[in-house]
């Protein structure tokens, strides 16, 4: 079945849209997916909304399928189907890319970077995180309809970061002509009392960056270079001491890279010099003071 | 920032009687470090480090270190370092007992150093056991534990040291585990750094004599058991968690700030010296 067969009908109905909002757990994926869903209700629009409700831990992946038009078969959009992506998170927002249609996409992502802790795997000093590197300069100019901006520091300065996801959905708004105040209501809807007012304000602060952009004032904001998780890079060698060592094991079993053995004469050897991080667990845990960690840093060399 | 700390064991140990004569996984060389790793970042002179063991496999971890040392009879060390840090007030002593040297033989000086207060560090290495003499069952020794003396598994209740020595007046009371090495010579270091009588147990692993017996496994394994016996100090005191009698509670225990005895003493006797002109 070709690509073209397998399209709901009425997706390309005017008016109708698909809509993939991507992030991380917390941050409100579901929270904005409400709302569009609301406002495709408001245009008398069949709705269809997957995921309605955040399963994912705090700090998963969270993805909702919004879709609006005459008529919705599948809850869920196909690949290359999405006409905007709206990714509050940046690694999210690469990680959804092939959802979007290859030509008319929008593509909207926030800039902040939600480092997992299976990127921080590597635990050699000075290890690079293994965080996508794509920055939002090369995305945008491969996608003709990309807004890339830190939504995240522009609801920081409005008085608080956890907006990030209205100044998004603002951002948005421009592409639906839905006025104002329809869009007001339905988050009044889905957000407390109390906070209200900064979401509405988050919610201008996005649709005014989106009216600049589109007339191309807007910079493209550029991120800071991936930081090494566990500070400068340095080179660890281990001095091994045969003569003190009484090969009690527990420098191998120990180790928490698994790069240490015993040798034949029950003498710790080092099997896996490049595997060592230099974290000293089996300098300070030999009972017979075997092992000594010595560190260069490499940058000196 | 590791530069200026960079601590290398082998400028505080005498070369010469390397290696030591333990066996292979005893905690107490762990335990030597920490002690050591904390000197050096306390920044203490060799020449004013004074420290004081006893008899027993503790004993004779004191003799390695390449500062002042002092090897006393039975349970005595306590005496003998009450009486050098009284004549000799410059030196920073620090006691390295056993939990046999300590507890049974040394009770009574342990109760006495700890109500006197001097400024004194005692380091209790607690491994169950009297490994030196061939395994006898010691005041710490775990109930049902086989040792040499207890062919059919230890009946006896257990001494807690460190609530021991608080009742006694011990103004600093720590407990820590030679698996956390860092933790450990930060305990030392606070230990050391505090005005009075610091009593800190180390929780360490005989695994030849004890571990053996009781089918505990190897040195690998009793070290890593200890982390499941050990719990922070924020969780409260062992005996408010009925529901995990066995579990140790570590850090420190116990932190008063109480007159030290040596300035008691020397304030005396200068008030005495002057009245006799």
């Amino acid at each position: 079945m070709s690509a073209e067969a397998k399209r709901a009908p009425g997706a390309e109905t005017a008016g109708g849209r698909n809509i993939l909002v991507v992030g991380v757990g917390g941050q409100g994926v579901i929270m904005i997916s409400k709302v569009l869903a609301l406002i495709g209700q408001r245009r008398g629009f069949e709705v269809k909304q997957s995921e309605v409700h955040g399963m994912a831990k705090r700090g998963g992946i969270v993805f909702s399928h919004v879709r609006f038009a005459p008529k919705v078969w599948s809850p869920t959009i196909a690949k290359g189907e999405a006409d905007a992506l709206i990714a509050l998170e940046w690694a999210e927002s690469l990680r959804w890319l092939d959802f979007l249609k290859p030509e008319t996409g929008v593509f909207i992502a926030d800039t902040r970077r939600i480092v997992p802790p299976f990127a921080c795997l590597n635990r050699q000093q000075g290890a690079v995180t293994a965080y996508a590197k794509a920055t939002p300069a090369e995305v945008v100019e491969r996608i003709s309809n990309a807004y890339a901006l830190d939504a995240s520091g522009i609801a920081a300065g409005l008085g608080d970061a956890r907006a990030a996801n209205t100044v998004l959905l603002g951002c948005y708004s421009v592409a639906l002509d839905e006025p104002l105040e329809h869009w007001r209501e339905a988050l009044d809807l889905f957000v407390p009392k109390a906070a209200r007012a900064i979401n509405h304000a988050a919610f201008d602060a996005g649709r005014t960056w989106a009216e600049a952009a589109r007339a191309g004032t807007q910079e493209v904001p550029t991120m800071p270079a991936l930081f090494s998780a566990r500070g400068p890079a340095v080179k660890s060698e281990l001095e091994i001491n045969a003569a003190w060592c009484k090969g009690c094991d527990i420098c191998v079993k120990l180790c928490p890279e698994r790069c240490l053995a015993l040798d034949k004469k029950q003498i710790a050897v080092l099997t896996k010099p490049d595997a060592c991080t230099g974290c000293r667990v089996c300098e300070w845990l030999c009972p017979d003071f075997a092992i000594t960690v010595h560190q260069t840093a490499v940058g000196a060399a | 920032m590791t530069e200026p700390l960079a601590f290398d064991i082998r400028e505080y140990l005498r070369l010469e009687l390397m290696p030591h004569f333990m066996c292979p996984g005893c905690g107490h060389g762990i335990a030597l470090r920490a002690l050591l790793w904390a000197v050096h970042e306390l920044g203490i002179a060799k020449d004013k480090l004074a420290v004081v063991s006893g008899i027993g496999c503790s004993g004779r971890v004191g003799a390695y270190i390449d500062a002042n040392t002092y090897h006393t009879t039975h349970g005595r060390p306590l005496a003998f370092a009450t009486g050098l840090a009284l004549a000799r007030p410059d030196l920073k002593v620090v006691v390295i007992t056993g939990d046999g040297d300590c507890l049974a033989i040394g009770g009574n000086h342990l109760l006495h150093a700890c109500r006197r207060n001097l400024d004194l560090t005692c380091l209790m290495f607690n491994n169950e056991v009297y490994g030196m003499t061939g395994g006898q069952v010691s005041p710490t020794t775990s109930a049902t534990r086989l040792t040499t003396t207890t062919p059919t598994g230890n009946a006896e209740p257990v001494f807690d040291a460190c609530r021991i020595a608080e009742a006694a007046g011990a103004s600093f009371v720590g407990r820590e585990v030679t698996r956390q090495v860092p933790a450990l010579k930060n305990l030392i270091k606070s230990a050391m750094s505090h005005v009075g009588f610091s009593f800190v147990e180390v929780i360490s692993d005989c695994t030849e004599i004890y571990g053996r017996k009781n089918d505990l496994g190897e040195a690998p394994e009793m070290i890593l058991h200890q982390k499941a016996d050990m719990r922070p100090e924020a969780f409260g005191n062992v005996a408010d968690q009925p529901f995990r009698p066995n579990r140790l509670t570590t850090g420190i225990l116990s932190q008063h700030d109480l007159p030290e005895y040596g300035e008691t003493y020397r304030a005396r006797a200068a008030l005495l010296r002057s009245g006799e002109k």
